[in-house]
């Protein structure tokens, strides 16, 4: 190959323009990889083009340099944007929601724990209430229970006190164990007496009333009286309270004597 | 080079305070306005930016490869307008209007050392390049537009070409 006249036939600038056919370009760049003094010629070649086109320059509006970087640095920059700084707007919208679901937990849990210890505090309450109907009944029982013991124990006479002209329908027992010289009193039917009086048991010994203690009006089972020892009848009469040490006779409302035998 | 393979935006930054503004010149004697100039550039760097990897420094110097980017560009936006026909009846000495043109707002002062250069070349040397490399008229186009036989364009550009290459000092 005659280089001189390869050279003289412009191809040299042609390519630098970018006007060959890609196999022109091809048969160019491989003549350029074998002879040296093409690739001298084609280095002057360009450089003469690029002082054509430096010393034609015109700068840019200034404002297009910012413009062009910031629409060509995305795309390079994408990976790091998104693996590194897109994380923190996640991690900040990942916190609110987190934040906002925790504080309507919060509040959401903290009404069900009011209810809860309102409930809690009801049924406390209901439970002391049972609790305590439990005691009532139970000492109730326990009540009924020693009396029961006392009527059945054959021990015990029962001494049935009926009513006199002063209260014809009253009726009143009398529980006495002679040996053991104990008295309890049931009330079967005896008439509302004023806050000021109250009923008084009389065991009438060899005919003669002696006090046997004093009574309301109101009491369920048996009552305890004082201890009566050697009697013969009962009975009670309307006294003061606290009563008195001799009966008045005028107000006494049922007697009863010892069955015989 | 690594750098801007690597598409390290610093290398971005050095490529556009070297080469945007001889870019810019030879976009802006191609299109007709100054906002077409500012479009054809911006599409540029992208290009520049997207198929740096495929550029071959064996095969060429960078400005060499980056102009013809800005050439073709430019000839595209100037096709899609549909408007190069207009220009083509352009007066001759139109590079130097052009570098004078009040609508690009900075001209190289070295615009006029070079007016004076290509003003020693012949009448048919300095057709050439103006239209070749000023107004980026392909070789074919150059000779259908003015009737002179594609060999004969090479060879003038060729002559043309050796004779800057004295005038402009180039080693």
């Amino acid at each position: 190959m005659n280089i001189r006249e390869y050279i003289s036939s412009g191809v040299l600038e042609a390519y630098v323009l970018g006007e060959l056919s890609p196999a022109e370009r091809e048969a160019v760049e491989k003549n350029l990889r074998e002879h040296p003094e093409l690739r001298q010629e084609l280095a002057a070649i360009e450089q003469t083009q690029e002082k054509i086109f430096f010393q034609t320059a015109i700068t840019p509006p200034p404002a297009l340099r910012e413009k062009i970087l910031a629409q060509v640095q995305p795309a390079s920059t994408a990976n790091v944007v998104e693996g590194k700084f897109n994380y923190w707007p996640w991690a900040f919208a990942a916190s609110v929601v987190f934040a906002l679901v925790a504080s309507y937990l919060a509040f959401y849990y903290r009404g069900q724990w009011i209810e809860s210890q309102v409930a809690l505090n009801e049924y406390i309450a209901q439970n002391q209430q049972i609790a305590e109907n439990y005691n009532t009944v139970n000492q109730r029982l326990d009540k009924l229970q020693s009396d029961l013991s006392i009527m059945e124990n054959t021990q015990f006479v029962k001494v049935v006190m009926t009513g006199t002209e002063n209260a014809p329908q009253a009726q009143a027992s009398v529980y006495w164990n002679q040996s053991s010289e104990e008295v309890f009193v049931s009330i079967q039917s005896l008439k509302q007496i004023s806050q000021e009086n109250q009923y008084q048991l009389w065991a009438l010994v060899d005919g003669k009333p002696v006090d046997a203690g004093v009574f309301d009006g109101q009491f369920e089972g048996l009552l305890k009286m004082k201890n009566v020892k050697g009697a013969q009848a009962f009975a009670v009469t309307i006294e003061p309270r606290g009563g008195l040490p001799a009966p008045t006779l005028s107000t006494m409302q049922v007697i009863g004597t010892l069955p015989k035998g | 080079m690594a750098a801007l393979k690597s598409q390290n935006t610093q290398a971005l930054e050095y490529l556009y305070d070297h080469y945007s503004a001889a870019l810019y010149g030879a976009i802006s004697r191609i299109v007709q306005t100054e906002e077409m100039a500012s479009e054809v550039l911006q599409d540029v760097f992208l290009k520049i930016w997207e198929r740096i990897g495929s550029y071959d420094p064996a095969k060429g110097r960078l400005f060499t490869w980056m102009l013809n980017v800005a050439r073709h560009q430019a000839i595209d936006k100037t096709r899609s307008k549909e408007s190069r026909k207009g220009k083509k009846t352009d007066d001759i000495d139109l590079l130097v209007h052009k570098i004078d043109k009040s609508d690009f707002t900075e001209v190289s002062t070295d615009a006029i050392g070079l007016t004076e250069v290509l003003n020693k070349l012949n009448d048919d040397q300095r057709l050439v390049v103006d239209y070749l490399y000023l107004k980026g008229y392909t070789q074919s186009e150059l000779a259908a537009e003015f009737g002179i036989p594609l060999g004969t364009v090479k060879t003038r550009l060729r002559a043309a070409m050796s004779q800057l290459r004295l005038l402009l000092d180039v080693k």
